[in-house]
C-alpha cells in the first residue's frame, strides 16, 4: 500500500527533473534574474504608468525644478502672455505668479488636483531637509488601536441586524462579549501623555517612511498620515499565492501529459489502485509548494530564534497549507476534466482568479471588518503582525478550503479510470459519473451527497458576498437571494438527476418523492451543522442572515424538501432533459420565499 | 497558413474556451470596478458623502482654546469636547464616540513638539473613515503651526500656489485610475491571454504526437506556426474593441482609439511572436508557460521605467496627452521589434533539426 504512491511519487520527481534540462535551466534563471532586476528598478520609480499624461504652462523658471519631482507632468516654459492662453496648445493647467489656472476638462480639473499635491510633496521634500524636526515637522500624530466591543453590522442594516440577532439568531449570535471587569484593567494602560514616543532626528522620519508600505502604522506627520489600508495583505497574498499557482500548472501538465500521451494506461494497469496514482503524483508537487512557502514564510517573519517564532512559522503554514491544497485539488479536477491544454490553461486561469479574489478581497479589509476573516490570508496577516488567531477563527476561514479539497479530490479519484481519462467524454458525463459512482456504493446516498455539498454552498455563498459587496445594499440582497438559492437548489437535485438520468433508480413518483425528502432532509441536516460550527463570526451581519435564513423552527427542512420536490417531479413528468428549467423553477419558488421572508426586514 | 488558422479557430469554439476566457476577463473588470469604488473612497473621503460623516462623532480632550480643536470644529466633524481621558473612554467604550483626539500640550509659538493622540477602534470600518476626515484638519493644524515656526528655518520660503478650481469636481486618483490603471490593462489583457494561448497551440501538437502528421500534410512547419500565430494575434483586436465600448458606454470618453486598437494588435503580435519562439525551442507545456510568464512579468516590470512604454502610450493617447508624431514614432518602434521577433521566430523554426 504505502509503497505504491511511493513509487509513483518517486518515478515523478525524476521525470519533472528530466523535463527541466540544462537549457530550460539556464533559461529560467536568466530570465527570472532579468525580472528580480526589472522589479528592482522599477520599485525605485513610483511604480506607475503615468509618465507625462498633464501637460503644464509655466512662465516662471523657479517653479520647473517643483514640476519635475512629479513624472506625471510634462511642461513646456513660455513667456507669460503665452502662458495666459495655455489652452490653445492643449496644456492642462498654467501656473502664473502663484496662481494655478485649469482648463475646462476633467483632465485640467484633475490635473490642478495632483497639483496641489505635487505642491504638498515638495514641501515635505524641502523641509526635510532641514535638520531641524521642531520647526519644519512640529506636528507629531500617535495612532492608537483600542479594542471595545464587536458589533459589526453593515451601514444601513443596523436595525435589521439587532432584530435578526434578537430573534432568529439567538442561539448562534456569540455571547463573549467582554465585561465590566476587562473594561477598567484596559483602561489603566492607556496612556495619556503626549510627548513619549516623538521621535528625535530626522532620521527617524526616513525610517517610517521607509517601513510604513510593511508595517502598520503608529507614528506621523499629518501630511503622513494615511487610514489603515492594509496594502501589505495584498502584498502577501501575491507572496504567497505566486508560487501555489505556478506549481500547480506544472502539476496539471503533469496530470494532463499522462492523459495524452497514455502513459498513464500503464500506471493504471499495474497493480497501483487509482488513488496510489493520485496521491503519488500529487505528494512531491504539494512538498515543493510547501518548502517554497516554508522559504517565503522565513523571508518575511525572520530567521527564528525563540521557540515562539517557530511556532509562529507553523501557524503562518497551517494557515496556507488548505489553501495550497484547495489550488491543487480544483487543478487535478480540471485536468482529468479537460479536453485540450487551451481548456487547462483557461479553466485553471479561471479557477485561480476566482480563488485569488476569495483571498484577496476580504484581506483588504484586515484589521477594517469582520468579514475579513473568511480569508485565510487575513490570518497570515494577523500572524504576521504579531497578533494572536483564535482556533475557532482558523477554522471558521480554513475548513470550508479542507472539506471543499477534500471532497474534490475523492470525486476526481472516482473517475480516475480509464474509461473517463482516455476517451473523448462530455465534461457534463464525467461530472456526473462522479455522482454515478459515490451513489452506487452502499453508504452513498442523496442524503449523504447533500451534506458533502455543504461547503462547497458555503463558499460559493461567500464568494458572493465578497463579489456583491460593492453594489447598493438593496441590490446586492436580491441578488444574493437567487444566487444562493441557485446554488442550494443545484446541489440538492443533482444526485437525483444523477439517480434518474444513470437508471440506478426507476422514474417513479414514489423514487421522486422518497430522494427529495433525503435530499432535502440531508441538506437541511447539514446546513444547521455549518451554521452551528462556523457562522457564528458573521452571522449578526446582513449577509450571514441570508445564509442562515431561518434557524427558526422546522420550516427551512420543509422549504429545502419542496423544493428540490419541485425539481424532482418535473424530471419525473418531463424526463432528466429538463433538468435545467426543473432548478430554475425550485430557485424561483425558493427565492420568493426568502424575499417574503426577508421583506419585512430589508424593505 | 489560412487552413491552419481556420481549424484552430474552430477547435476554440468548439471547446467554448474562448467563453471562458472572457468570463475570466469580466472577473477582472468587476474586480478592477471594486477596487475603483473601494479604493477612491479610501483616498478621498469627499466620495464617501456626508452620510457616513455624519454618522462618527470624536472626542476632543482638552480645552476649548486648543487650536487644533478649534480647527476640527470648523471642519464638517462632529466633536464632543472632554476635559479629561477617562469620561471620553467611557462613553469611546459604550459606543457614543468613535474615536478620541488628545490635543496637545505645547503651542504653536513654542519650540518642542506638537504629539496629537489618536484612540481607533481596532478593526473596525470606522477607524477608516475617522481617520479619513481627520486628514485635512490635521494637515491644516500643521500648516498653521508651521507658518510660525518654518520663519525660524533659514532662507526657508513657503511654497504656496492657489490653485483656481472650476466648477468640474473630480480627484486625480480616480481620473488616473480609470486612465493609467484600469483601460491600459483592459485593453491589454487580450493580448496577454494570447501569448499564452499559442503555447497550448503548439507544445499540444508536439505532445500529442500530432505536429508530424500536420507535417506530413502539404503544409510547412513555418506555414503551421503562423497560422497559429496568424489566429492568435487576430482575436485580440475584436476583444479589446468591446473592452473599450464597454468603457465608453459607461462614460469613459476614449480618444485616438483606432491608433489604441493598432498599438495592442501590434504588442499582441510581439507577445505572441515571443512565446511561439519559446515553444518551438522548449516543447514542454510547463516550461514554455512558466517562461512566457517570467518574461512577461520582465516586461511589464520593464514598462514602469519608460515614458511611452505600451501601457503608459495607450494612457497618453486616450487622454490626448502626446502629439501626433510622437506617438507614431514610438508605434514605429514597436512594429520594427515585430517584425524584428516575426523574422527571430523563423530563424528558429527554420534551424530546429527536429522540425524538418
Amino acid at each position: 500500500m504505502m509503497a505504491g504512491w511511493f513509487t509513483i511519487a518517486k518515478w515523478e520527481l525524476l521525470r519533472s527533473k528530466l523535463k527541466f534540462d540544462i537549457r530550460s535551466m539556464i533559461m529560467l534563471t536568466l530570465s527570472l534574474i532579468l525580472v528580480i532586476i526589472a522589479s528592482y528598478a522599477a520599485s525605485q520609480t513610483g511604480m506607475s504608468m503615468n509618465q507625462k499624461i498633464y501637460l503644464a504652462a509655466v512662465s516662471q523658471p523657479e517653479v520647473q525644478p517643483i514640476i519635475e519631482t512629479d513624472q506625471r507632468f510634462d511642461y513646456v516654459l513660455v513667456d507669460r502672455y503665452t502662458d495666459s492662453n495655455y489652452y490653445e496648445y492643449n496644456a492642462d493647467v498654467a501656473i502664473i505668479g502663484n496662481n494655478v489656472y485649469l482648463g475646462d476638462t476633467r483632465k485640467a480639473a484633475s490635473a490642478g488636483d495632483a497639483l496641489e499635491n505635487t505642491f504638498k510633496t515638495y514641501r515635505e521634500l524641502v523641509l526635510t531637509a532641514y535638520n531641524d524636526v521642531n520647526n519644519s515637522h512640529p506636528v507629531w500624530i500617535t495612532v492608537h488601536d483600542l479594542e471595545r466591543p464587536q458589533d459589526f453590522q453593515l451601514a444601513g442594516a443596523e436595525e435589521t441586524a439587532e432584530n435578526i440577532k434578537r430573534g432568529a439568531n439567538t442561539t448562534v449570535y456569540p455571547g463573549n462579549i467582554p465585561g465590566a471587569e476587562g473594561y477598567t484593567g484596559r483602561s489603566g494602560s492607556v496612556k495619556t501623555g503626549s510627548s513619549t514616543i516623538s521621535p528625535e532626528e530626522i532620521a527617524a522620519l526616513d525610517e517610517m517612511q521607509g517601513r510604513a508600505f510593511f508595517e502598520k502604522q503608529t507614528i506621523a506627520t499629518p501630511s503622513n498620515f494615511s487610514p489603515p489600508i492594509p496594502f501589505t495583505a495584498i502584498l502577501y497574498a501575491f507572496l504567497f499565492i505566486f508560487p501555489i499557482y505556478f506549481i500547480s500548472q506544472f502539476y496539471s501538465t503533469s496530470l494532463m501529459d499522462e492523459r495524452t500521451n497514455k502513459k498513464g494506461e500503464l500506471v493504471l494497469a499495474a497493480p497501483l489502485t487509482g488513488r496510489d496514482v493520485v496521491i503519488g503524483k500529487t505528494v512531491p508537487y504539494l512538498l515543493i509548494t510547501m518548502i517554497i512557502q516554508t522559504a517565503i514564510t522565513i523571508y518575511i517573519l525572520g530567521i527564528p530564534s525563540t521557540f515562539a517564532d517557530i511556532e509562529r512559522i507553523f501557524l503562518v503554514l497551517a494557515a496556507i497549507f488548505p489553501v495550497v491544497l484547495l489550488f491543487f485539488a480544483l487543478s487535478f479536477y480540471s485536468a482529468i476534466l479537460s479536453r485540450s491544454f487551451k481548456e487547462l490553461t483557461f479553466a485553471s486561469v479561471f479557477l485561480s482568479v476566482i480563488i485569488s479574489g476569495y483571498l484577496f478581497f476580504p484581506a483588504m479589509f484586515a484589521n477594517i471588518h469582520a468579514i475579513s476573516s473568511i480569508s485565510p490570508i487575513t490570518l497570515i496577516v494577523r500572524l504576521i503582525e504579531n497578533e494572536a488567531v483564535l482556533t475557532n477563527t482558523y477554522l471558521f476561514s480554513t475548513l470550508p478550503f479542507y472539506f471543499v479539497a477534500i471532497s474534490v479530490y475523492t470525486f476526481g479519484t472516482f473517475i480516475f479510470r480509464e474509461e473517463d481519462l482516455f476517451t473523448q467524454k462530455a465534461i457534463s458525463g464525467k461530472i456526473v459519473d462522479c455522482f454515478e459512482i459515490f451513489l452506487s456504493y452502499p453508504y452513498g446516498s442523496v442524503f449523504l451527497l447533500s451534506i458533502i455539498f455543504i461547503p462547497f454552498v458555503y463558499m460559493a455563498q461567500l464568494m458572493l458576498i465578497v463579489m456583491l459587496f460593492n453594489l447598493p445594499l438593496a441590490y446586492s440582497i436580491i441578488a444574493m437571494i437567487l444566487l444562493s438559492a441557485m446554488a442550494e437548489e443545484l446541489v440538492k437535485s443533482i444526485g437525483i438527476y444523477t439517480l434518474f438520468k444513470r437508471k440506478i433508480a426507476d422514474i417513479t413518483l414514489r423514487n421522486a418523492i422518497k430522494y427529495s425528502i433525503l435530499s432535502g432532509a440531508g441538506f437541511f441536516v447539514g446546513e444547521k451543522a455549518v451554521a452551528f460550527l462556523t457562522l457564528a463570526p458573521i452571522a449578526s451581519s446582513a449577509f450571514g442572515s441570508v445564509m442562515t435564513m431561518g434557524t427558526l423552527l422546522l420550516i427551512p427542512l420543509f422549504l429545502h424538501i419542496t423544493t428540490v420536490l419541485i425539481s424532482s417531479l418535473v424530471m419525473y413528468k418531463r424526463g432528466t432533459h429538463y433538468y435545467l428549467v426543473s432548478v430554475v423553477l425550485a430557485t424561483l419558488f425558493h427565492s420568493i420565499y426568502n424575499i417574503v421572508i426577508l421583506r419585512g426586514l430589508f424593505f | 497558413m489560412k487552413t491552419i488558422a481556420k481549424k484552430e479557430f474552430k477547435e476554440l469554439m468548439r471547446e467554448k474556451t474562448f467563453i471562458l476566457a472572457i468570463i475570466i476577463q469580466l472577473f477582472i473588470a468587476s474586480f478592477s470596478t471594486f477596487l475603483v469604488i473601494g479604493l477612491t473612497s479610501f483616498y478621498d473621503p469627499s466620495t464617501l458623502g456626508n452620510v457616513e460623516m455624519e454618522g462618527t462623532s470624536i472626542a476632543v480632550v482638552g480645552t476649548e482654546n486648543d487650536e487644533l480643536f478649534k480647527i476640527l470644529q470648523e471642519s464638517n466633524i462632529r466633536t464632543n469636547l472632554y476635559y479629561d481621558f477617562q469620561p471620553a473612554y467611557t462613553d469611546f467604550y459604550d459606543r457614543k464616540i468613535d474615536a478620541i483626539i488628545v490635543t496637545p500640550v505645547g503651542s504653536s509659538g513654542g519650540t518642542d513638539l506638537l504629539n496629537v493622540d489618536i484612540y481607533l477602534p481596532k478593526s473596525e470600518i470606522k477607524a477608516t473613515v475617522v481617520s479619513l476626515q481627520l486628514k485635512e484638519p490635521l494637515e491644516k493644524y500643521e500648516q498653521s503651526v508651521r507658518d510660525i515656526r518654518t520663519q525660524r528655518l533659514p532662507g526657508y520660503t513657503p511654497i504656496e500656489f492657489n490653485v483656481i478650481k472650476r466648477g468640474l469636481k473630480t480627484t486625480s486618483t480616480y481620473f488616473e485610475f480609470i486612465y493609467v490603471a484600469l483601460l491600459p490593462l483592459l485593453v491589454f489583457t487580450p493580448a496577454f491571454i494570447s501569448g499564452g494561448l499559442i503555447v497550448d497551440f503548439i507544445t499540444e501538437e508536439y505532445e500529442r504526437k500530432t505536429m508530424e502528421l500536420l507535417l506530413v500534410s502539404p503544409a510547412s512547419m513555418i506555414e503551421i506556426v503562423s497560422g497559429k500565430a496568424f489566429l492568435a494575434t487576430l482575436i485580440v483586436p475584436f476583444q479589446s474593441f468591446v473592452w473599450m465600448l464597454l468603457l465608453s458606454i459607461n462614460r469613459v470618453s476614449i480618444n485616438n482609439s483606432l491608433q489604441i486598437l493598432l498599438l495592442v494588435t501590434i504588442v499582441a503580435f510581439i507577445l505572441v511572436m515571443a512565446s511561439t519562439i519559446i515553444s518551438v525551442l522548449f516543447r514542454d507545456r510547463g516550461v514554455a508557460q512558466l517562461l512566457y510568464s517570467l518574461i512577461l512579468i520582465f516586461l511589464f516590470m520593464s514598462s514602469y521605467l519608460f515614458t511611452n512604454s505600451p501601457m503608459n502610450l495607450v494612457t497618453r493617447l486616450s487622454i490626448e496627452s502626446i502629439g501626433t508624431l510622437e506617438s507614431w514614432a514610438w508605434i514605429g518602434i514597436y512594429l520594427l521589434t515585430g517584425i524584428f521577433l516575426y523574422l527571430a521566430m523563423i530563424m528558429t523554426v527554420k534551424q530546429d533539426p527536429n522540425n524538418i
